[in-house]
């Protein structure tokens, strides 16, 4: 691939004239780019493949598929007291649903070795005094959890423990109520959960589908972008044209935040109409916020490709970029609960802010100016990532 | 096949590679950063998240829980006036989750003839962020629990002991600490998702370049021409393997409860799977970018499904099937029963069984896809 030294002569006659030209020109340039740019795009089948197929697919994995919320939980159960009470319990812990129906253990070891096999997620142990404890207030259970999947361990965990402090025992139909005393000290905490009542797992990961989908729309632009363009060789013929920099960036961009807005809609829609979730804070903070987004991310494509010399390195160097971008985006996993200076470093990605913007709006119904800040990042970072590209080419473009 | 050429192929994508550093560079670097990001990310401790505040009471009793739930770094508390001032903060992303404590709070917690309630508060969660309102929601009710037991306690007031208490304890990895979960998973996502995309990759570059057709008019046939490419790749992804076991070790403190050797051997075998996955899928891809949009594709579900980040009992029974499909699944149970309960080849022989299947299968289906265009 030849750098950019033969043409010397006729660069400088080009520059001089770019340096008399009217800003009218720019635009003008720029759309006779993107028009290009667009024609080509037809006929990608790649391209057409991930805007069809993908948001299919993601729809489906965390509309339906995905959940943090534990279902289906495999226990074992060691009841010593096999009495009324501790029944009673083992069956008020199964009707919440979450967990399979239990499985018994022989002995202590036999449990322990379920769990150690995989073949249960928590064992608990009802002692044979537990009907007598019970009797006395002072009713004790042991619960040994499989804490490989810490996540799923504390929320079992957790139920476990709701369910036993809400099981009172019984009383005697002609006992008297205890002394008021006894029962000072209990806190009774009513919770609600704002924006989303039922804590659906699906409501958090589809307001930010858009953000999902239109970062991988980002990996199709590097590995049909600039690169392949240069191992083609149209690269060089465009530079014969008398277009700077900016112009030939900003129109390659253009076709592809036409389709990114096609994505975003299909995916809002698909969300909206499969599972009702809709922006309660309406369509327009959405609009607006996705623009600066969709060109810092594909500015960002673009500035990979000008790193690589072979599609398949720009191949490379877009997982080392988005891989980051997804996991410290908290898109998925919550970028609140990452340690500090991590959780601060994730910010440099347009994504975090995006994600930001969308569950605010989708989630909290809020408005334009309630995503004030978020905007703002996201334009300074579009105007960093265009500034950096055009550096980036500038010496290939002479 | 003769083995000579073989060789001979090998050795020249060997010194082929070793002149352009480039893409073996990028091959150690990606699974590093999935490594350190993975490493890093999961957690299910909460510190320093901002807790709006309404009391309601002001007296010394509610003054003293806001500070335990201060106390060790937990909760931020900040002070709100109204139920919607909460809310403007919650939907500006500024508080997490908020508390409100009612006026006769104090009253309550001592003693009231007849009431049998106690004192109540009210907690609201962000339900926008889930998974961090499930976290908060442990820490929360424990610490205002333990506060109120302790305060009761101390003035002499006998909590009665209403419901029956749990006392947990968690088997391998008492902490819960999500490192070695997520970091055993992670060998399942660069071996499954890296190995495809770079493989389907290579193998469409090098078609498109045209070095495949200089080859093919050599003696070597087409099975040993792509066996050349591929070995030196599984091998560098063995390499990766040795490297991530030593950096999770080194950096994160996090080592294989099982045999390594085992899981070394394990893992490089999956590394075949993967790599026949990715020669399928080049072999039915024009483009670079094709084999990137199919690669993508197939990875996202099977990355997603493989139980990787969520549980896969968690997931409707249809769809855990579906996930048995994938070799993935099975490749991060094994890896994380090694790491994290330190099983061996007898506990795991069926799951093992399955991925030796998995693995011959999808070999020879590559094979002969490859013969097919060749």
């Amino acid at each position: 691939m030849s750098d950019n030294h033969t043409n010397h002569g006729g660069g400088s006659v080009v520059r001089a004239n770019l340096a008399r030209r009217k800003p009218r020109s720019f635009v003008s340039n720029v759309l006779a780019v993107a028009y290009k740019e667009a024609n080509v795009l037809r006929h990608d089948r790649a391209l057409l493949f991930t805007v069809l197929a993908q948001p299919i697919v993601i729809l489906f994995l965390f509309g339906m598929a995905l959940s943090n919320k534990p279902a289906n939980v495999p226990w074992v159960v060691l009841d010593q007291s096999n009495s009324a009470q501790s029944r009673r319990l083992l069956e008020e812990i199964e009707s919440t649903g979450y967990f399979l129906p239990r499985q018994t253990a022989w002995s202590r070891a036999d449990g322990r070795l379920r769990l150690q096999r995989g073949e249960a997620l928590a064992f608990l142990i009802i002692p044979k005094s537990f009907r007598r404890d019970m009797e006395r207030s002072r009713p004790r259970v042991q619960l040994l959890v499989d804490g490989s999947d810490p996540l799923s361990a504390a929320r079992v965990a957790l139920y476990v423990n709701q369910v036993a402090a809400r099981s009172a025992p019984p009383r005697d139909p002609g006992e008297r109520a205890l002394p008021a005393v006894a029962s000072a000290g209990v806190v009774d905490m009513r919770q609600r959960f704002w924006f989303n009542p039922t804590l659906l797992d699906r409501n958090f990961f589809l307001a930010a589908l858009a953000g999902q989908l239109l970062t991988n729309l980002c990996m199709s632009v590097t590995a049909g972008g600039l690169v392949l363009e240069r191992e083609m060789g149209t690269f060089e013929q465009m530079l014969a044209l008398p277009t700077t920099a900016l112009e030939i960036v900003l129109g390659k961009v253009l076709p592809y935040v036409g389709v990114a807005y096609a994505v975003f809609f299909f995916s809002m829609f698909g969300a909206g109409l499969l599972f009702n979730i809709w922006p309660k804070g309406g369509w327009l903070p959405l609009i607006v916020v996705t623009l600066p987004f969709v060109v810092s991310s594909l500015g960002l494509g673009v500035f990979v490709s000008t790193l690589a010399h072979t599609s398949a390195q720009s191949v490379f160097i877009t997982t080392f970029f988005i891989m980051p971008s997804f996991v410290l985006s908290g898109i998925l996993m919550p970028y609140q609960l990452m340690p500090h200076g991590i959780r601060e470093f994730g910010g440099i990605f347009p994504l975090r802010w995006y994600q930001i913007a969308l569950r605010r709006v989708v989630t909290r119904g809020a408005g334009l100016d309630e995503i004030g800040v978020p905007l703002l990042v996201l334009a300074a970072l579009v105007v960093i990532i265009l500034l950096a590209t055009r550096w980036r080419m500038k010496p290939r473009l002479g | 096949m003769n083995w000579r050429r073989l060789r001979t192929l090998v050795r020249r994508e060997v010194l082929a590679t070793l002149r352009d550093p480039f893409t073996v560079t990028m091959l150690i670097a990606v699974p590093m950063i999935a490594l350190m990001l993975f490493g890093f990310v999961l957690s299910t401790e909460v510190k320093d998240l901002s807790l709006g505040v309404i009391d309601a009471s002001e007296t010394p009793a509610s003054r003293r829980l806001v500070a335990e739930l201060a106390a060790n770094g937990t909760f931020r508390p900040q002070r709100y006036d109204t139920r919607d001032a909460l809310e403007i903060a919650m939907v500006a992303g500024d508080i997490g989750a908020a508390i409100i404590i009612p006026p006769d709070f104090d009253r309550d917690l001592r003693v009231s003839s007849g009431r049998a309630e106690g004192a109540t508060v009210q907690v609201i969660y962000d339900g926008a962020e889930v998974v961090l309102a499930g976290n908060a929601e442990g820490y929360l009710q424990a610490l205002v629990a333990n506060t109120v037991a302790t305060m009761s306690a101390e003035d002499g007031v006998r909590p009665s002991r209403v419901g029956v208490e749990v006392a947990s304890r968690s088997l391998f990895n008492p902490k819960l600490d999500g490192k070695p979960f997520m970091i055993a998973g992670t060998f399942g996502f660069v071996l499954s998702f890296l190995t495809v995309l770079i493989t389907a990759v290579s193998i469409v570059t090098e078609r498109l370049t045209g070095t495949f057709e200089q080859l093919q008019v050599t003696p070597a046939t087409g099975v040993e021409i792509l066996l050349g490419k591929i070995l030196p790749l599984g091998a560098v992804f063995a390499f990766d393997v040795v490297l991530m076991v030593t950096v999770a070790g080194f950096v994160f403190g996090v080592w294989p409860q099982g045999s390594m050797l085992f899981f070394i051997v394990v893992s490089s075998f999956y590394v075949l799977v993967s790599l026949s996955i990715g020669l399928i899928i080049s072999a039915t891809s024009t483009t670079t970018g094709e084999a990137v949009q199919k690669s993508v594709l197939f990875s996202v579900p099977l990355v997603q499904l493989s139980g990787f980040a969520f549980a896969i009992r968690n997931m409707p029974r249809p769809v855990q099937w579906l996930s048995e499909i994938f070799p993935a699944t099975h490749y991060i149970r094994v890896s994380r029963a090694i790491y994290m309960r330190g099983a061996g080849p007898i506990d795991l022989a069926p799951e093992l069984a399955l991925l030796v299947l998995f693995g011959v299968v999808l070999m020879v289906v590559a094979l002969r896809r490859i013969e097919a265009r060749t």
